[in-house]
């Protein structure tokens, strides 16, 4: 399954489970409603004549209706609000700690390393890491978006596992990131809230007529409303644990994908299965994350129906055919194994590329992406890695990026800064161009990626100042690349999502690409007039482009017509673009980019960044 | 009487979830003041790591002006225990007065370093001592730029909490006193500083 249909199912179990929801709820009514009428109607001592026949009233049940709705609607918002809210809300939540890349003790130092690795290998932003305070050997994603995604490992975990079964971890959670499961999850988790609070009302109800001593019609509507709210959770949380234990297999066997290394995740599971805590956590509020976690974090009964994890023994198998069921002892010696794994080998040959072939691995990063990976992050100068860390020094990378050629025009720039950033941010660039190492066109993206998340760590007042000096310096020589222009949506995009509500683009889908055949034109030129291919005609290479994606063949637009804010506007329209119109339109690029047969480094970089814009991870080897 | 109960609880219910909501904002605002002190934390470590560096390296060259060299170390060592008594109690008032106070003592002492060292440009043009004070004009940026964004959410923080009706109920949930921001009243000295040794 590739990553358009992942995403596209994603979507659509959670447009399956809009309906079950309704389903649901109208079936909570009518319960409901029963309850309520052999309460009051039956019950009631008779006043008069025909009490035989029960009054059916239409006010009291869309009084009862709307009640029931407003509960259950109540229970959901604010858990799916409380969820929702960003990782690093959440993992302060759990008491989870931030660690950074300068952090003195090296299991966490390398533990950074790793996301880091992964993230570049997969095209997305680095996310923050936490540590959590437990023993067992566990790990969580959570956030809405790859912008505000988050990854926590356990102490025990750090502890316990060897470089390569944490990289496999890592990888199982990146699968969940990239799959969009926490958006479902999120979802899931919060339906069954609203319904189990009609349970809890119930129970409140229970509680408060049997101790006033009233008997009757209170205890009967308190434990009619147990019940149903009970029951309705019992349900739910079996068809929850289902689906969790389907997306736990699918990021397992991707971990496998991800890093070609099955001892590695397959090496973690064992080590789980020997610790004497094994996956347990201690907090028991962690069970509404459940979902995200690598392995099971509560002790429950009925495990084949209510697990949200497959059984140890049957994930190591799927793994690892040929294990002999045995367990290797308990120890603490992972860190002690360590076995730097170096770049293994070259990376993949840049030859016979397809667009297919190029769609078919976005989202789905493979060995030689984070070898890849390891070897960008060891080509990148050390200023700039460092810098890139730093909340401060990381707007500096990100504007030294956009800096010009022409040294007039980068004095022009840099004075700019002088007086609307930052104190200290224009010498802090200066510092940077002095290392006099040009920054490859391989290595702008997986800056960017390492640069993003020291943003959160500004507040929003500096991040939108920021923002605005980007904006400023990018127009000031009165023309604007494409990299640049893709560099400004990937940072602004990033920023908003963070610092605003997560934007929930489910509103409004566009399934059809001819609804956009213009806006799609628009980019394609863009992308066809900053490529370069021999003996090619740009006109050619846009008309197989169109071709490529299927729309109807159109002119391509000229020059002279497109400007920063038609650029814009069609690349917004772009992003609610559905999955597998969103595949079509990405082919269309990647043949832009392909037009005579290879890739340069600086066509791929400009690629992976329109792509990234899109918020399509593709990986650096394409 | 069916209904009139259930729009009571649901009433009930939407309450008790506004609460919860404004509980959970508080505690995510108090979280990332105090994330943000973090950040300085790092910086003013960095720095107080630099400084005796630095002195190190004056040492040699201002042989006759070791009473101000003490006095930068004294300050040095003040400023690093106001910084570990702030960090346990981020947006306490006490703890961010004395950090403040001791900061400042600090700037004073290099101040003075700094006129002193104008007298030798030896020293000034010591390599050692330029890449020094590079890094440490470096570091007192990143410092007041950490300053700023915590200051910022500690803003933010006070004032959700000081708005209705929050302000009625945060004491309840632990939230009564306000955070203080982390002023350093000596903080032009503090840009200058740097800038004398170059």
């Amino acid at each position: 399954m590739d990553f358009f249909t992942a995403q596209d199912h994603a979507r659509r179990n959670t447009g399956r489970l809009v309906f079950f929801f309704f389903l649901a709820v109208l079936s909570l009514i009518v319960l409901t409603n029963l309850v309520v009428m052999l309460v009051f109607g039956f019950f009631q001592p008779v006043t008069d004549g025909n009490a035989n026949q029960p009054a059916f009233d239409w006010t009291i049940f869309f009084g009862i209706g709307t009640a029931v709705v407003m509960i259950v609607a109540l229970g959901s918002l604010y858990k799916v609000s409380r969820l929702s809210r960003g990782g690093d809300a959440i993992a302060a939540m759990y008491g989870a700690k931030p660690v950074f890349a300068d952090d003195p003790d090296l299991s966490r130092q390398r533990l950074v390393h790793i996301v880091e690795e992964m993230a570049i290998a997969s095209g997305t932003p680095v996310p923050q890491v936490y540590v959590l305070d437990e023993e067992g050997i566990n790990a969580f994603a959570a956030g809405f978006s790859t912008s505000d995604a988050i990854i926590a490992v356990t102490k025990g975990a750090l502890r316990t596992l060897n470089r390569e079964q944490l990289q496999g971890v890592i990888a199982h959670e990146f699968s969940h990131i990239l799959n969009g499961d926490m958006r479902l999850n999120i979802r899931l988790v919060g339906i069954l809230h609203g319904i189990l609070l009609l349970g809890l009302i119930g129970h409140y109800i229970l509680r408060g007529s049997s101790g006033s001593g009233k008997k009757g019609g209170g205890v009967l509507l308190g434990l009619g409303l147990l019940m149903i709210g009970y029951a309705g959770t019992f349900f739910g949380k079996i068809i929850k644990a289902a689906v969790s234990r389907q997306r736990e297999f699918l990021a397992d066997a991707a971990a496998v994908q991800f890093t070609r290394n099955p001892d590695g995740i397959g090496g973690a599971l064992l080590r789980i299965g020997a610790h004497q805590k094994g996956s347990l956590l201690a907090d028991p509020k962690t069970e509404e994350l459940s979902h995200a976690l690598f392995g099971q974090g509560t002790k429950i009964a009925f495990t084949s129906l209510f697990a949200t994890h497959p059984r140890l023994e049957d994930r190591i198998r799927r793994i690892l055919p040929d294990w002999d069921g045995t367990l290797p002892a308990a120890g603490e010696d992972g860190p002690i194994h360590e076995k730097m794994s170096g770049p293994s080998g070259p990376a993949a040959a840049t030859a016979g590329f397809t667009s297919g072939s190029v769609v078919s691995r976005i989202g789905r990063p493979g060995n030689d992406d984070i070898n890849k990976a390891k070897q960008l992050l060891k080509n990148i100068d050390d200023v700039f890695l460092r810098a890139a860390r730093d909340p401060f020094s990381a707007q500096a990378v990100l504007l030294y990026l956009i800096l010009d050629n022409s040294s007039t025009v980068r004095e022009q720039q840099l004075s700019h800064l002088k007086s609307s950033a930052a104190p200290g941010i224009s010498p802090e660039i200066r510092k940077l161009i002095r290392t006099g190492r040009a920054v490859q066109a391989e290595e702008r993206l997986a800056l960017v990626e390492l640069s993003l998340p020291s943003l959160r760590r500004l507040s929003e007042k500096q991040a939108q100042l920021f923002l605005g000096n980007l904006n400023s310096l990018i127009r000031i020589d009165g023309k604007i690349t494409l990299f640049e222009w893709c560099l400004l949506r990937i940072v602004s995009s990033y920023i908003d999502d963070y610092f605003k509500k997560p934007i929930d683009n489910t509103t409004t889908r566009i399934h059809d690409l001819e609804q956009v055949g213009h806006e799609c034109a628009m980019v394609l030129s863009v992308l066809a007039y900053s490529t370069r291919h021999d003996g090619l005609e740009q006109s050619e290479v846009f008309s197989r482009a169109i071709k490529e994606t299927g729309l109807p063949a159109t002119e391509r637009i000229p020059a002279e017509h497109i400007n920063l804010a038609s650029l814009q506007k069609s690349l917004q329209k772009l992003q609610q673009l559905s999955p597998q119109a969103k595949a079509l339109f990405i082919k269309g690029c990647v043949s832009c980019v392909l037009a005579d047969g290879k890739i340069d480094p600086v066509e791929a970089e400009l690629l992976r960044s329109v792509a990234a814009t899109l918020s399509v991870p593709m990986p650096p080897t394409v | 009487m069916s209904t009139s109960v259930i729009v009571i609880f649901a009433v009930i219910a939407l309450f008790a979830i506004y609460f919860i909501t404004i509980y959970n904002r508080l505690v995510a605002l108090r979280n990332r003041f105090q994330n943000a002190f973090a950040q300085i934390e790092v910086q003013l470590k960095r720095r107080y790591d630099l400084i005796p560096n630095l002195v190190e390296t004056a040492k040699a060259y201002l042989k006759h002006e070791r009473e101000t060299l003490e006095a930068v170390t004294n300050a040095r060592n003040q400023a690093s225990q106001g910084l570990a008594a702030a960090a346990a109690a981020p947006g306490s008032p006490a703890a961010m007065q004395q950090l403040a106070g001791a900061e400042g003592a600090l700037a004073g002492a290099l101040g003075r370093l700094n006129i002193v060292m104008e007298a030798y440009p030896d020293l000034k043009a010591n390599q050692n001592m330029m890449q020094l004070s590079e890094e440490l004009t470096s570091t007192e940026n990143k410092v007041s730029f950490a300053r700023q964004s915590f200051n910022d959410q500690v803003m933010n923080y006070n004032t959700y909490k000081q708005s209705f009706p929050q302000v009625i109920v945060a004491s309840m949930f632990g939230h009564g006193q306000d955070a203080s921001l982390l002023e350093f009243a000596d903080s032009e000295a503090i840009q200058a500083a740097p800038k004398v040794s170059f």
